[in-house]
């Protein structure tokens, strides 16, 4: 799923690391979902959210979804 | 979701690895050593070490579970996917040999390299699909 991840955290001056660190997960993974080859839980996706104080639809593209339910 | 589920849960993995793995160590080369020691070995001895060899690796299948379970959702995705292809590639060559042997292509093999041969198949299944970083 598309996001906006690594745009707001790079507007806060955060590396993967300091996400990572912060929301209580491996660097790995918060690249996994930057690029797309992962789609976070929905704990996950609203600690995200939380963090970035905005909706998880701001951050997260469910364009797909909204596809697939208009069908 | 804690601040740190996935750095406690490396940590609790190798708090608990290097003891078990010394105390497997321990067990096989003393036990084998001790065992050499005798001209006719008593069964119940021989069935005793490799008991004794034994443990330390349930205990480590157990901490690897707990280590899953521990995990942030993405490592354990990799992990549990890096268990399975292990295990599949295992069972496959348990088959194979199984069949082998049966048939008379070859000779008997000692059923104890297909423990490490597990290992192998899951970590190296792991590292293909999460790099480095994703061994625990």
């Amino acid at each position: 799923m598309k996001n906006i991840i690594r745009a707001l955290r790079t507007e806060h001056g955060w590396s993967q690391a300091t996400l990572a660190d912060q929301l209580g997960v491996s660097r790995q993974s918060v690249n996994a979902i930057e690029t797309g080859k992962y789609d976070p839980s929905l704990p996950l996706a609203f600690a995200i959210a939380r963090l970035f104080d905005k909706s998880i639809e701001d951050i997260f593209d469910d364009s797909t979804a909204k596809k697939l339910a208009a069908e | 979701m804690t601040q740190q589920t996935y750095k406690s849960a490396k940590k609790r993995y190798w708090r608990a690895f290097v003891p078990i793995m010394i105390l497997y160590l321990i067990a096989t080369l003393a036990g084998s050593a001790f065992l050499q020691t005798f001209d006719v070995e008593p069964t119940w001895l021989q069935a005793t070490i490799a008991l004794a060899c034994t443990l330390p690796m349930v205990y480590y299948l157990f901490v690897q579970i707990r280590y899953f379970l521990e995990t942030d959702e993405y490592d354990r995705l990799i992990q549990l996917k890096g268990f399975a292809i292990g295990a599949a590639i295992t069972v496959s060559v348990i088959f194979l040999f199984g069949f082998l042997q049966m048939f008379h292509v070859i000779d008997r093999i000692e059923v104890f390299w297909f423990g490490p041969a597990f290992f192998v198949a899951y970590g190296l299944s792991t590292y293909a699909l999460g790099g480095r970083q994703c061994l625990p």
